[in-house]
């Protein structure tokens, strides 16, 4: 339904995008996600044919964006960030000038406003000025001219910022409603929205690609899995050989001998008890072996929790990388060829950083920023 | 119904959507009716059945008041506040955007135009029928105000293409027609002869006079068409432009 590819996009000397490609199929509700100032905004204008690629192309509904502006405007229903619309109109004359544009007859029109009004929850404001509504109901206003004809294929540029989060939780309700039946491309920064409401992702970062897939597999694709286990520190199992309940120091190094332990790091906590986070590789689960070493020591398990590493980390860790990446680089290198060797050497460089990052980030807390970031400053600096 | 006419009605409503629109309008009116019965003697003082003065002073009523806040929205606007994507992403072709936007503001800018046919009306027919009127240079005198008005609001549409923001571009249009208005009375204190034959060339109100006595010359049509075409071709790449910046 969506094809884009090799698209790049150039403003002067910043590259906006450089060489996206992906392709989103019938049906599918795929979240586009990055931090501000990825490139999702102008793929998605890109997309919609309100501006030109600088190279490489796209197709939507086997329609060229270049070549067929129309046609795939009117298989689009699009959203633009914020919701942009016409103030001083009232939501009915304005969603019936959507519809008039779009050649709908009024009797299409006023069919298809019975069940948009029910899904977007817009009963009570179709005489209200848009200008005196809330943020939220004009993001409702927004998607429902997006509804209006029907589309097959709805673009949504953002379509919860700026809400609170009962809003947010109602869009994405509508999203899960009005994606059953069709292919949405929905661009967000916000993780969560992504796991409610799609199965794909497409993460970009400094208008490239940097994951694409199914969202367990984005998620898989870090390859490590956490355990939190917490032991008693004033008491030990009552009938075992143990005689004084252990110092954090020896949960510690028992824990790490444990098989395909990679890091072990203790968790603040109260005086009650010692707490850690272990590191373990994907396919693995070493539950009981940790059980087994509880027993054996005669401590007590307080706690003991297996967790897959949330989207969040990935996209922190992917996205996080490249902006350090691009530090105190040229932007844009002009010579095509020239820049693509030095992309590749780069490439190699990232994969080691990646590799020693890893390391590091396994020591930390993947949670704190901060210290992340010191590190990584560090590093260059010894670099 | 096209999609231009589906822009022009939606522009040409949405001025009656604001207070500002209305007040501009009454001002304008009423500045028209000072202007024609006290202005340089007004009127009476002419002592001939004759609707020179409306032809003289309107222009610049519109020029100085009306066209630079009808126009200054129009796509300045639009482009501040995004709804210009929303507009554009429907399925429409730039030059319908450019022309819709056009065909509604200067209908607003001859609906203007039309109101002052009242003065005509109640002075030469009913209730007060005055006498006689020479309706030739009524006639050629819409006529001019007519092309006269499409030229105006083809500039300022230009502007609000170009500006960043409508305040921008009501003073820029301000300014231009301003000038274009006035430049013809500097034409006399001219020293050489081909820069007065120049000056008079580009002057609204040189180009203005002779409808207004009941002539029509193609060279006037031809000017005025000519700005109103050159300005929203160059209004249109202006708006092609976003694709490519």
């Amino acid at each position: 339904m969506i094809e884009a590819n090799g698209l790049t996009k150039r403003y002067g000397a910043f590259r906006a995008l450089d060489k996206v490609s992906f392709e989103v199929h019938r049906g599918e509700v795929v979240g586009f996600l990055g931090p501000n100032g990825a490139g999702k905004s102008t793929t998605m204008r890109i997309l919609t044919c309100f501006i030109s690629a600088t190279g490489g192309t796209a197709r939507v509904h086997g329609y060229d964006v270049f070549d067929d502006p129309l046609e795939v405007r009117k298989k689009i229903g699009y959203l633009p960030q914020r919701a942009p619309l016409y103030g001083e109109m009232n939501v009915w004359e304005y969603l019936s000038f959507v519809a008039d544009m779009r050649g709908l007859e009024t009797s299409t029109f006023k069919k298809r406003m019975k069940n948009i009004v029910e899904v977007c929850g817009l009963a009570t404001s179709l005489g209200k000025d848009i200008r005196d509504l809330s943020h939220g109901y004009r993001q409702r206003v927004g998607l429902a001219q997006a509804l209006v004809h029907d589309p097959p294929i709805l673009i949504l540029d953002e379509p919860t910022s700026d809400l609170d989060p009962n809003e947010k939780a109602e869009v994405i309700k509508y999203i899960q409603e009005i994606g059953k039946e069709r292919t949405i491309l929905l661009s967000t920064h916000n993780l969560s929205e992504v796991e409610q409401a799609c199965a794909r992702a497409i993460i970009v970062s400094k208008g490239r690609i940097v994951a694409d897939g199914p969202l367990e597999e984005i998620r898989a694709k870090s390859g490590r899995v956490r355990y939190v286990v917490q032991v008693h520190e004033k008491r030990v199992f009552e009938g075992s050989p143990a005689k004084k309940a252990p110092s954090a120091e020896e949960v510690q190094a028992a824990l790490e001998k444990l098989p395909g332990v990679t890091s072990v790091v203790e968790l603040p906590t109260d005086d009650r008890a010692h707490s850690f986070q272990l590191a373990g590789a994907q396919d693995g689960d070493i539950r009981a072996e940790i059980f087994q070493l509880m027993v054996s020591k005669g401590w007590l398990l307080l706690e003991m929790r297996r967790e897959a590493q949330k989207l969040e980390d990935v996209f922190k860790a992917l996205t996080k990388n490249d902006e350090r990446r691009d530090r105190g680089r040229p932007i844009v290198e002009d010579d095509e060829d020239e820049a693509e060797a030095a992309g590749a050497e780069e490439d190699e460089d990232e994969d080691e950083d990646e590799s020693a990052e890893d390391e590091s980030d396994e020591d930390a807390s993947d949670e704190d920023e901060d210290e992340d970031e010191s590190d990584e400053d560090d590093k260059k600096k010894k670099g | 119904m096209g999609t231009t006419f589906i822009i022009a009605k939606r522009e040409f409503r949405s001025n009656f959507d604001s207070t500002l629109a209305y007040v501009v309008i009454c001002l304008g009116l009423i500045l028209l009716g000072f202007v024609f019965f006290e202005f340089g003697g007004g009127f009476w003082q002419q002592d001939r059945a004759s609707l020179v003065q409306i032809f003289a002073q309107a222009p610049r009523g519109l020029s100085f008041l009306i066209i630079p806040v009808v126009t200054m929205r129009l796509l300045a606007e639009e482009k501040r506040s995004g709804t210009l994507e929303m507009l554009i992403t429907l399925p429409v072709k730039d030059h319908e955007v450019i022309l819709g936007k056009f065909l509604g503001a200067w209908g607003l800018v001859l609906l203007l135009v039309a109101s002052t046919l009242l003065y005509p009306m109640l002075m030469f027919w009913r209730p007060w029928d005055l006498g006689p009127l020479d309706m030739g240079p009524v006639y050629s005198g819409y006529l001019g105000l007519l092309l006269y008005s499409a030229a105006a609001v083809s500039i300022g549409l230009l502007i609000s293409a170009l500006a960043e923001s409508q305040t921008v571009a009501f003073f820029i249009t301000f300014v231009v027609l301003f000038a274009l208005h006035m430049v013809g009375s500097v034409a006399d204190k001219m020293p050489t002869p081909w820069l007065r034959e120049a000056i008079s060339f580009i002057s609204f109100d040189t180009r203005l006079v002779p409808f207004a006595k009941g002539m029509i010359n193609t060279r006037d049509i031809v000017y005025f068409a000519s700005i109103a075409v050159g300005c929203l071709m160059a209004a249109f790449r202006a708006l092609e432009r976003r694709k490519w910046a």
